[in-house]
């Protein structure tokens, strides 16, 4: 080695002047205390439900139906049993619609007017308050058929889970590579097959993803359901064309209500709605990681 | 492309390769008449003219974007998925204009197969993948599929490496593995043209070599086209060489002819490595 190549490092100076350093360090901290505030926010809304929730939790909860006003005890039993039929309702609607459409948009509908049309109209209805979808279904089943229903309340919820599965759909089938499908094509498979047994597949966790936090979506929504499902404070009957028990219109008038055993109650259904909306996230995230892994 | 790589051309050549002479006499499989290409208002072939003999392998070659894709993917007519691609002019296979409206392409595909750049394993057990392009045309007794898939795999030179988790996805294998199981696809339909488009440039060396000795084998049952981006490989493989630029077909001829003593000043300047 020569002499020309042995600068001792100490000697140069430091060209990034100081200022710099200044502005560098203003951003991070800024960044950093709106994070540790967001997280205060959510952890005071989560730490206040678990530990007003966890009073309220007992067995009874799951045998017992709600209580009439001034009645004590009582349990949440027809509101569980009715959010799942709801909702079920809702994701068996939603869902064949939703993935269909998002396979036109996707698949048939790349260079088309009419996929674009649709396209913006269903991000117009991604966007849409609730409540409007609520008095929608009202004024379209509930007013003609002069009740509330489980019937409207499903209905209600499957227009909202609907553009959910359909802008996932569209985006994950978008993820496919072109080139699969031009490998489907190359083998003399029709589009039809080609979609079915090759882009669906690749896409599939994705697209069950989307399924899953549409059905996270609809489980804790309020407003479409005061309008069309309401409520019932007997116990489940099965029958949808009377008003429907469920948890977030039972959370919604026992908060508000005088009754502590009721307000209770409104707590532990909370607790309960959280905890599954969590599970939820959580399976999404367990079903999308092999797709990641590839 | 270095003198260097061009010299290492020229020596493919000279070594006593197994690669057969070019042989002219071979009847005619595929006839290019007049072909022109348009992607939208770009004009991507301009008159190509080109035959392209049985049971031989013919290599495009040729700088990017001088349209030796475009020129394979006429073939088996890939290009009408996207609506603002057209072709006009003839290409006769076996006589038949398949550039004709009324040809179906179900049909024309399953007689002229593709193998893409990048490995296209369908998302399914290697099994299926196989069976795929059978199941499309022939409802065949199960022990016959079976058959089918084994001496497909063993064309393809996988049937080894694959043949205790044939239940497995395609999507394990690595990507060499995949390439030969797209080939050993495209072969269980029993096509009479095999299309490759720069099959070996996502691959390794090894991979590269293997999938170059499967070519050599396949020459005996079926017509080849095959795109390249590597002169050598040009030159190990083919018997017939196409050179294109700018949309024109330059030259062709035997591939010995093209690499030794080409007419056109552009071909030996592409493949001196001048340019390109």
């Amino acid at each position: 080695m020569n002499a020309a190549t042995t600068i001792t490092p100490s000697v140069r100076q430091s060209r990034v002047r100081p200022s710099r350093r200044t502005a560098d360090r203003m951003l991070r901290i800024s960044c950093t205390l709106a994070t540790v505030l967001g997280a205060i926010v959510l952890g005071s809304i989560l730490l206040m439900l678990i530990v007003e929730g966890i009073r309220g939790l007992s067995p009874t909860l799951f045998t017992h139906p709600t209580p009439g006003p001034g009645t004590e005890g009582g349990g949440i039993a027809n509101a569980i049993l009715g959010s799942l039929v709801l909702t079920t309702i809702g994701i068996v609607v939603a869902t064949p619609i939703g993935v269909m459409a998002g396979t036109f948009l996707a698949e048939y509908g790349r260079t088309s007017k009419l996929a674009d049309v649709i396209r913006f109209l269903n991000d117009i209805l991604l966007s849409a308050p609730s409540i409007l979808i609520g008095l929608f279904v009202y004024t379209l089943m509930v007013r003609p058929m002069g009740t509330y229903s489980g019937w409207a309340g499903g209905v209600a919820l499957a227009i909202i889970a609907t553009p959910v599965i359909v802008r996932t759909t569209e985006d994950m089938l978008r993820l496919v590579p072109g080139t699969l499908r031009e490998a489907g094509a190359a083998l003399g498979a029709p589009a039809s097959t080609v979609i079915r047994s090759v882009t669906w597949r690749a896409a599939s966790s994705g697209i069950v993803t989307g399924i899953i936090l549409a059905l996270a979506r609809i489980a804790g929504e309020t407003a479409p359901l005061l309008f069309t499902a309401l409520n019932n404070n007997s116990w489940f009957n099965a029958n949808l064309m009377g008003g429907v028990a469920n948890l977030p219109v039972m959370i919604y008038q026992f908060a508000l209500s005088p009754y502590p055993n009721w307000q209770q109650l409104a707590w532990a259904g909370a607790l309960l709605i959280t905890l599954a909306i969590l599970a939820l996230s959580v399976v999404a995230r367990v079903v999308i990681k092999p797709q990641r892994a590839r | 492309m270095s003198t260097a790589a061009a010299t290492a051309a020229t020596e493919a050549l000279t070594q006593p390769a197994t690669r057969a002479n070019a042989d002219s006499s071979a009847p005619v499989r595929i006839a290019v008449k007049d072909l022109n290409f348009y992607y939208g208002q770009f004009h991507g072939l301009k008159n190509v003219n080109l035959n392209f003999h049985d049971r031989q392998v013919t290599a495009l070659i040729g700088p990017s974007g001088c349209g030796k894709s475009t020129l394979l993917r006429t073939f088996n007519r890939i290009y009408s998925l996207y609506p603002e691609q057209r072709a006009e002019g003839q290409i006769l296979l076996d006589g038949t204009n398949i550039l004709d409206p009324r040809v179906d392409l179900n049909d024309l595909r399953a007689r002229v197969g593709m193998v893409f750049q990048k490995p296209t394993p369908f998302p399914m057990s290697i099994y299926d993948n196989v069976a795929f392009g059978i199941r499309l045309y022939e409802k065949l007794p199960r022990a016959e599929l079976d058959a089918r898939v084994e001496s497909s795999l063993r064309k393809a030179a996988l049937w080894d490496e694959v043949k205790d988790k044939l239940k497995q996805s395609g999507m394990g294998l690595s990507g060499g593995q995949q390439q030969r199981l797209c080939i050993a696809r495209t072969v269980a339909q029993r096509p009479e043209v095999i299309l490759f488009d720069e099959p070996t440039s996502a691959l390794d060396p090894i991979s590269t070599g293997r999938i170059e000795e499967l070519i050599e084998q396949l020459r005996n049952e079926f017509t080849i086209a095959i795109v390249t981006h590597n002169m050598q490989q040009a030159a190990r493989i083919s018997q017939f060489t196409a050179f294109m630029y700018l949309g024109e077909l330059v030259e062709f001829g035997p591939t010995n002819r093209i690499f030794m003593n080409p007419e056109k000043r552009q071909t030996q300047d592409y493949i001196t490595g001048r340019f390109g």
